[in-house]
């Protein structure tokens, strides 16, 4: 075997039989040892008692209350919709005030995209994927946890707006100049707000595709893999790349409405336009966000019901990766009314008929598996079966809609919400929905009501129906959304009352459902633990529930290995597998390899703390005092946040093992600690860096933007950013990047005085580097036009950034000179060049746009 | 069977299917930059005043060339693939074979969704001319 860096490091490879043999598998375990066996892991992983119990960060309670929070924001936009409707009800209607409405349909919009869809499937997804991949937990249960109580803070904040008549009102996507106009604080709420919760969103997207790629059980390579998991890695995916547009968007949009930086003022070079594009690079893809994950946990329904594998599983793994590209094609179909050249919406219609293929595709895979299998109508299966008639209604109204003549009429009218609320409810509320009926006895060891469960379906089925389905006749009689009163007599009466009246049909099915959910089921016998006779892993669960996950980690070679591999149940339970014990009564979960999942690792996984409360309640400060334009508290909580989290990796991650190796059972003995590509923090920070790459190209693209788009871009005779000070930064930073890689290099190989020297340097010249590029743009004006505004702006990004490459840098310092890091355990050092080698591109970048680009021009 | 493992199993992976993952990126990342050359270059030649007819057939020129590099993909990933030679179109078993030929079937099909992506994109190529 060649020698590679990671053993040049010392850490032993892994040793032993794998994959393991049938005799090694048959072979039974003593009754006694498989007794202590469970008695300690039962002991390492209890969630904690009394109130410490919301210290807890196992994926079971964080993921619960996940789902309860989504679900209640849920519940208040549905509320919100109501008041609507009551006040569309008749005509001339005088129940609210215009400001309120728009407040009203603003965050309904806002609260059913943000605060329920995308962390919804999150939430749900943190709550079954180990399960499904028959994994302990999430690879970082804190940054879960984090996640969890971020979205909580930042979900309070944005919708107790609406309680104090401040929220915003310019409409879901905030289009300046309105929004930019807008007196009072709404518009500030829903940017820092909702940014808040985006990077929320982000940091869980990471973990779920760190989860998938690095936490599946061994043998289960990329094609025995559930869908679901698929669904997870396309969705999370899509994640990664189409929310940092959004977040740059807000970056810039925030420092419009603080500073006065002219981004979206067209008397000032800006251009509105931007905005627009920015919203809806992430707006479409998020349509498909919010979609997919439903039809993943369709396709977790339909072979269990069918009770026969799927059909077609690698055509439905390629549709849902090609509906993931093809749905960022689409951004510019929703701006078909805004004057651009009609070519250009040409190509953006075609992408939008061509992203119907791979969506017909999965739906034609789900019917033949119906049609060849034996199905029981359940009643998951009944939610499924609406949504299906739902969505494909709506999918006809959307292919009418993508026809660019066709949009032009009923652009902005009630045939734009009705074709909405198909989409959004087949695809998105009944799924769900019928995955909440699937699911519940896994997630709390209890089942929900089969008799309440149909009265909800067709109250909801046929309310929507009432609700909706009038409103395309609305619409095309002339109805403008986002009006808040109409007058009599123009045919729109009648059809608004049914509309209302369906909407309280809708609302009482969901009351049946949240009865069903929150009714105490004390009296309930035990479950049965595999209710629908699925196939999958999950449903290898303990009743009733064990906070461990699984009791030991299997070896699993098929798609639906209940039905497949039988006798693998009992082994599971009696301990035969893999990580059977927690000697050390450590929390401990097993690492594979990315396309094969053979075991390499075993990793430590974080426990209960209260330091993530602490860490998300600073960083919520960091962006909700903003808002208020306190902005020294908010610099100091900023500052906090850091500290909390610098705390927390530095007391429980990457410590140095002690042993190098550890028995798994099976006859294999795996490394304790991994660094670089091997490692799962080393993936984690290469996918966060995708995203924030993807960032920074966004607020690159505005710069390009205004070139093509403006006259005056950069103006006559305006001042540039000063050419030797960005050249100073460039060869700064440079030399940062160097003395970080040297550093790595150099500590590997046992030089770690010279690697502490290159670590010591390595900040002074970034800070050097720093100061110089922000010297830079100094003397320019960002508030009297946009061009000083972008280059400004680019510079305070890259300055950012340094602070954390800064601290990275330091932090490896520090670890070296107290022991955490050595030549052998520098998972850190890894970590932190991976960081610095984005990190120095996009300083690269950046000072090719301020020094050369204007020059060029 | 014992054998080493290393924690560059990873490395060693991605070596061995370098190719096949290779494939199933290209493909729709072809289509992505075809959309994105055509959607850049009319909407800078729009603004700056760019003359569109040469800027429309080097478009064309260019979709006849992202067909041909997607074909060449798909051909490359159905051999792979080869439901002909091993008489199986499904792959479920967890195996090193069937792994490989699912990737071979992955990005077979990426091809086909892409190659129709492209086929989209270049009709109102075809359809449409000018800037209005
Ligand atoms: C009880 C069920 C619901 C009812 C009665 C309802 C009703 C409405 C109405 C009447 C509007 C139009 C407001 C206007 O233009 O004046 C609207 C807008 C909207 N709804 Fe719903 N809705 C419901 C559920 C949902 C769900 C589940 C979602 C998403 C998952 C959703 C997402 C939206 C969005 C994004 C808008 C656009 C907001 C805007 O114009 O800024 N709605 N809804």
């Amino acid at each position: 075997m060649t020698e590679t860096r990671a053993t040049r490091s010392g850490i032993p490879a892994a040793e032993g039989t794998y994959p393991p043999t049938e005799a090694m598998l048959a072979e039974p375990v003593p009754a006694e040892l498989q007794r202590a066996q469970a008695e300690r892991l039962r002991a390492a992983w209890a969630a904690p008692k009394g109130w410490r119990y919301w210290s807890a960060v196992n994926n079971t309670e964080v993921g619960v209350w996940y789902c309860m929070t989504a679900f209640v924001f849920m519940l208040m936009a549905g509320i919100m919709a109501l008041i609507i409707r009551l006040q569309l009800a008749v005509p001339e209607n005088d129940l609210i005030s215009a400001d309120r409405f728009n407040q009203l349909f603003t965050m309904h919009g806002s609260a059913m995209m943000f605060l329920f869809s995308v962390p919804l499937f999150e939430a749900i997804s943190i709550l079954l994927l180990p399960g499904l991949l028959g994994a302990r937990d999430m690879p970082f249960p804190r940054l879960s946890a984090y996640g969890y109580w971020c979205f909580l803070i930042g979900g309070v904040f944005v919708i107790g707006s609406i309680f104090f008549d401040v929220a915003p009102r310019s409409g879901w996507f905030m289009y300046p100049p309105l929004a930019t106009k807008d007196e009072g604080m709404g518009s500030d709420i829903w940017l820092l707000g909702l940014s808040f919760i985006e990077v929320a969103s982000i940091a869980a997207a990471v973990e779920l595709i760190v989860g998938t790629l690095k936490c599946r059980p061994p043998g289960m390579r990329v094609n025995v893999m559930p869908l679901y998991a698929w669904y997870v890695l396309v969705v999370g995916g899509m994640i990664l790349f189409a929310f940092p547009p959004l977040i740059a968007g807000d970056f810039l949009f925030e420092l419009e409405r603080s500073f006065d930086w002219p981004f979206f003022d067209p008397e000032r070079g800006g251009d509105p336009m931007l905005w627009q594009h920015l919203f809806w690079i992430f707006g479409h893809p998020e349509v498909y966000i919010i979609f997919l994950p439903s039809i993943a946990i369709a396709a977790m329904i339909i072979p269990t019901v069918a009770r026969r594998p799927i059909v077609g599983y690698s055509w439905i793994v390629l549709s849902a990766v090609g509906t993931g590209f093809l749905s960022f094609g689409l951004w510019v179909h929703h701006m078909f009314a805004t004057g651009l050249p009609s070519i250009s919406l040409g190509f953006f219609s075609a992408a939008s008929e061509a992203v119907v293929i791979p969506t017909g595709i999965q739906l034609f895979a789900f019917l033949a598996t119906l049609m060849l299998g034996k199905v029981r109508v359940t009643l998951p299966m009944l939610w499924i079966t609406g949504a299906l008639a739902i969505f494909t209604m709506g999918g006809l109204t959307g292919v009418m809609l993508a026809l660019a003549p066709f949009d032009f009429q009923a652009h902005d009218s009630y045939f734009v919400v009705a074709h909405l609320h198909y989409t959004l409810f087949g695809g998105m509320i009944f799924p769900v929905v019928a995955g909440v009926y699937y699911f519940f006895p896994f997630f709390r060891k209890k089942l929900l009501s089969e008799r309440l469960g149909r009265w909800s379906f067709w109250l909801t089925f046929s309310g929507f129906n009432l609700c909706f389905l009038p409103m395309h006749l609305t619409g095309l009689f002339g109805m403008p959304r986002r009006i808040y009163a109409y007058p009599a007599g123009l045919g729109w009466d009648g059809l608004n009352m049914i509309s209302t009246v369906g909407a309280f049909v809708i609302a009482a099915g969901f009351a049946v459902l949240a009865w069903d959910i929150v009714r105490p089921k004390g009296r309930q016998p035990q479950i049965p633990r595999n209710p629908w006779d699925a196939g999958t892993l999950e449903w290898s669960h303990d009743v009733p529930g064990e906070s461990w996950g699984v009791r030991s980690i299997p070896h699993v070679t098929t798609r639906y290995p209940l039905w497949d591999q039988p006798g693998m149940l009992a082994r599971m339970d009696s301990g035969r597998y893999y990580l059977p014990d927690a000697e050390e009564g450590r929390r401990e979960t097993l690492l594979t390899s990315v396309i094969d999942a053979e075991p390499v690792q075993v990793q430590r996984v974080t426990g209960p703390t209260w330091i993530t409360h602490l860490a998300a309640f600073f960083t919520g400060g960091a962006f909700i005092f903003p808002t208020f334009h306190w902005y020294p508290p908010a610099i100091v909580s900023g500052i906090l946040a850091v500290a909390c989290i610098i705390w927390w990796l530095w007391r429980d991650t990457a410590r140095p093992p002690e042993d190098e190796t550890k028995d798994v059972g099976l006859g294999l003995r795996l490394p304790t600690y991994a660094s670089g590509p091997a490692s799962a923090g080393w993936w984690a920070i290469w996918i966060t860096m995708l995203g924030d790459a993807t960032a920074f190209a966004s607020v690159i693209f505005g710069f390009f933007f205004y070139w093509t788009a403006r006259p005056d871009f950069p103006p006559d005779g305006a001042a540039h950013a000063d050419g030797t000070l960005v050249a100073l930064a460039c060869a700064g930073f440079a030399l940062s990047w160097a003395m970080t890689i040297g550093a790595r290099e150099l500590n590997r190989r046992g030089a770690v005085g010279a690697a502490r020297l290159g670590l010591g340097l390595g900040p002074l010249l970034a800070i050097a580097a720093s100061a110089a590029l922000l010297g830079s743009v100094w003397t320019l004006a960002p508030t009297s036009h946009v061009y000083p505004a972008i280059l400004w702006a680019i510079a305070v990004w890259v300055v950012a950034h340094s602070i954390v490459a800064v601290i990275m840098q330091a932090y490896c310092l520090a670890g070296s000179i107290f022991g955490k890091l050595t030549p052998r355990y520098d998972a850190d050092l890894w970590n932190s060049t991976l960081f610095w080698h984005f990190h120095a591109l996009a300083a690269l970048v950046a000072c090719a746009v301020l020094g050369l680009a204007p020059r060029l021009l | 069977m014992t054998d080493r493992h290393t924690p560059e199993k990873d490395s060693a992976e991605f070596a061995a299917e370098a190719g096949s993952l290779w494939r199933i990126t290209f493909a729709p990342a072809t289509w992505a930059g075809h959309f994105l050359l055509c959607y850049t270059l009319f909407a800078t030649g729009c603004a700056k005043g760019w003359p569109v007819g040469t800027v429309r057939h080097g478009l064309i020129g260019m979709s006849v060339l992202a067909l041909a590099v997607i074909a060449l993909i798909g051909w490359r990933a159905y051999a792979q693939w080869s439901p002909r030679s091993t008489g199986r179109i499904v792959n479920p078993r967890g195996d090193a074979e069937d792994r490989h030929h699912f990737l071979g079937h992955a990005g077979f099909l990426l091809a086909v969704i892409s190659f129709i992506g492209v086929v989209f994109v270049t009709l109102p190529l075809l359809l449409l001319e000018g800037c209005r």
